[in-house]
């Protein structure tokens, strides 16, 4: 089979240009990684220069690194739970049940994808400063219940791509329109609750910008902290930058593994419901 | 009729708490700050609020900062976009290729788009660091001039190259672009004797036109709301103003807002914004009459 270049045999010039741009993308991340392995003070190097924790020792002694991270681990949670299971249950809706103003109301989802979110946060901001909402983690319970407008588009692709016979089969043996959902639908769609699940977990655990509006540096998650607070030499202003990247890896990680562990998904995830709608 | 209204009754149930979210948390508030853009609210002042016109938006115009501050970004939208929409679809085009390995290369290109924000940041700040980063050993030993990297020359072109690093995240799409392309149009084309590259040029690119559409479109509403790359780069701390060059749009929005507390000013600094997004997004759309390939028995 021919594509659009080449033939499946693969011209070796496309080899060479594919692991010319993986060395060029991998190349940030591979140097921070040995350098935040390099002992404490040494000069920047470009090869590895043995493995030496005193780096990652600093970045999670300096500051109180764990209680920022149990911070983080408590606002994922609340976004998990929340709204993994409301975006589902909503593109359900939308997918498999006819209703008036069906229609209205899905563009009014999709509009909102397109809204910058600072829009809505500082009026948000300074509503809830109104009303004594700061530096609580209540928005985020908030936020979730709502779900978020890309995941109900993805639940909404893949539940109208399910045969309507399934349905008909379930309301035949009397399942109600909830049972349908709970136990039909949901359990045939894990691989976009996977994604689901991924998405937002990387959405909130780097996500800085909000918890610094809305909360107080107690209640930081480890982002907010380190883009806040700096490791700074004693009594100087002096940034020490092998510890700071040391920290961003630590940051890094959890994200990564998650990646792997469900890239499978995402991959299918996107490629199948596509943009195309 | 009866099934009809528990059909309409159990639709709105289930979307209510998105629906609710929405008014409470989306809509109110959105109105809510339009409606104070037109006040002169600075902080301490939500009880006796002045009314003042379009005084703000009047301003925005007048403010040699914000002006200045939008030049920049549009700059930095017409590098950061057409390059960033090129790479994705440039890479997708060679995982297309039936190579050995794709899966490889694909979680590759994809990775730098997951790395959280500040993570990157912190990474990208060694590799330009000025005393002794990695970019300037790497040109010392190649006997070339070092260069200043976050300085007032080159803190911009720092700040694309960095924004491009993370544009991999655009090859899934293309990707799942390129497999809808239906196999026939190729081997039709072989048939008829076509080349490689006019396969590319008259099947595989108009066919994929829709989906640079929407590349086109989300990129420039991601390109003009950045802010938090510019700040973390180049400034010191998030409430420290980045130097010129990266003194983008929205940074400055977020120094009137957190920095100097002039909400309803800087209010009126982000509806500004979302007015030209909006009509960028219509010069796109319309134009993609011209360049968009619309399959005619399909809606959009």
């Amino acid at each position: 089979m021919k594509t659009a270049i080449g033939d499946r045999k693969g011209n070796p010039v496309v080899y060479v240009v594919l692991v010319a741009f993986s060395a060029v993308f991998l190349f940030p991340m591979y140097l921070a990684i040995i350098n935040s392995l390099s002992p404490l003070m040494s000069t920047a190097a470009l090869l590895p220069n043995g493995f030496h924790f005193e780096n990652y020792k600093l970045a999670t002694t300096m500051i109180a690194f764990w209680s920022y991270a149990r911070n983080s681990i408590v606002i994922c949670s609340i976004s998990l739970c929340t709204s993994t299971l409301v975006s589902g249950l909503v593109g359900y809706a939308f997918a498999r049940i006819q209703a008036p103003g069906r229609g209205v109301l899905f563009m009014i989802v999709l509009s909102t994808m397109m809204l910058p979110g600072i829009v809505t946060q500082i009026p948000t901001y300074i509503l809830f400063h109104k009303y004594g909402l700061l530096d609580t983690y209540w928005p985020w319970l908030f936020w979730g219940l709502g779900g978020n407008a890309f995941f109900i588009f993805l639940y909404r692709q893949f539940f109208s791509s399910i045969p309507k016979e399934l349905e008909e089969a379930a309301r035949i043996d009397g399942c109600s329109i909830f049972r349908t959902y709970w136990n039909i639908f949901l359990p045939i769609s894990l691989p976009v609750v996977a994604t689901v699940s991924i998405m937002t977990f990387q959405g909130s655990w780097g996500d800085f910008m909000t918890p610094f509006m809305f909360l107080k540096q107690d209640h930081y998650p480890l982002a907010t902290a380190l883009s806040m607070i700096s490791y700074t030499a004693n009594g100087t202003k002096l940034v020490i930058q092998s510890v700071a990247t040391a920290a961003g890896i630590l940051l890094m990680l959890p994200v990564l593994a998650t990646f792997f562990l469900g890239q499978r998904y995402i991959v299918e995830g996107i490629v199948t419901t596509g943009v195309k709608g | 009729m009866k099934d009809r209204t528990r059909r309409t009754f159990a639709f709105y149930l289930m979307v209510s708490p998105w629906l609710i979210v929405f008014l409470l948390f989306g809509l109110y508030p959105m109105l809510y700050g339009l409606f104070l853009s037109f006040t002169n609210y600075y902080g301490f002042n939500i009880h006796h609020l002045k009314f003042t016109g379009f005084h703000n938006y009047h301003n925005v115009f007048t403010d040699t900062d914000a002006m200045h501050a939008l030049g920049t970004t549009l700059v930095v939208t017409a590098f950061n976009v057409p390059l960033g929409v090129l790479l994705g679809l440039g890479l997708a085009l060679l995982l297309n290729v039936k190579v050995r390995g794709v899966g490889v290369y694909r979680t590759i290109f994809y990775l730098p788009s997951i790395v959280p924000a500040l993570s990157s940041v912190l990474m990208w700040k060694f590799m330009f660091s000025s005393n002794d980063g990695i970019l300037n050993n790497i040109l010392k030993l190649l006997h070339l001039p070092e260069v200043n990297w976050l300085g007032y020359d080159y803190a911009t072109v720092s700040l694309v190259m960095m924004l491009l690093w993370g544009a991999g995240g655009g090859v899934l799409i293309n990707l799942a672009g390129l497999k809808g392309i239906p196999r026939e149009l190729y081997e039709a084309a072989e048939i008829d004797g076509a080349s490689g590259l006019s396969r590319l040029t008259h099947i595989t690119l108009p066919l994929m036109t829709p989906v640079i559409f929407f590349n086109v479109i989300m990129g420039i509403i991601g390109s003009l709301q950045i802010y938090l790359q510019p700040i973390l780069l180049t400034g010191t701390e998030l409430l420290a103003r980045p130097i010129e060059p990266n003194y983008l749009y929205f940074v400055h929005a977020f120094q009137q807002i957190f920095a100097f507390q002039r909400f309803a000013y800087g209010m009126a600094l982000l509806w500004i914004l979302f007015l030209i997004i909006l009509l960028l997004s219509i010069v796109v759309f319309v134009t993609s009459k011209y360049w968009v390939h619309y399959e005619t028995d399909q809606e959009g």
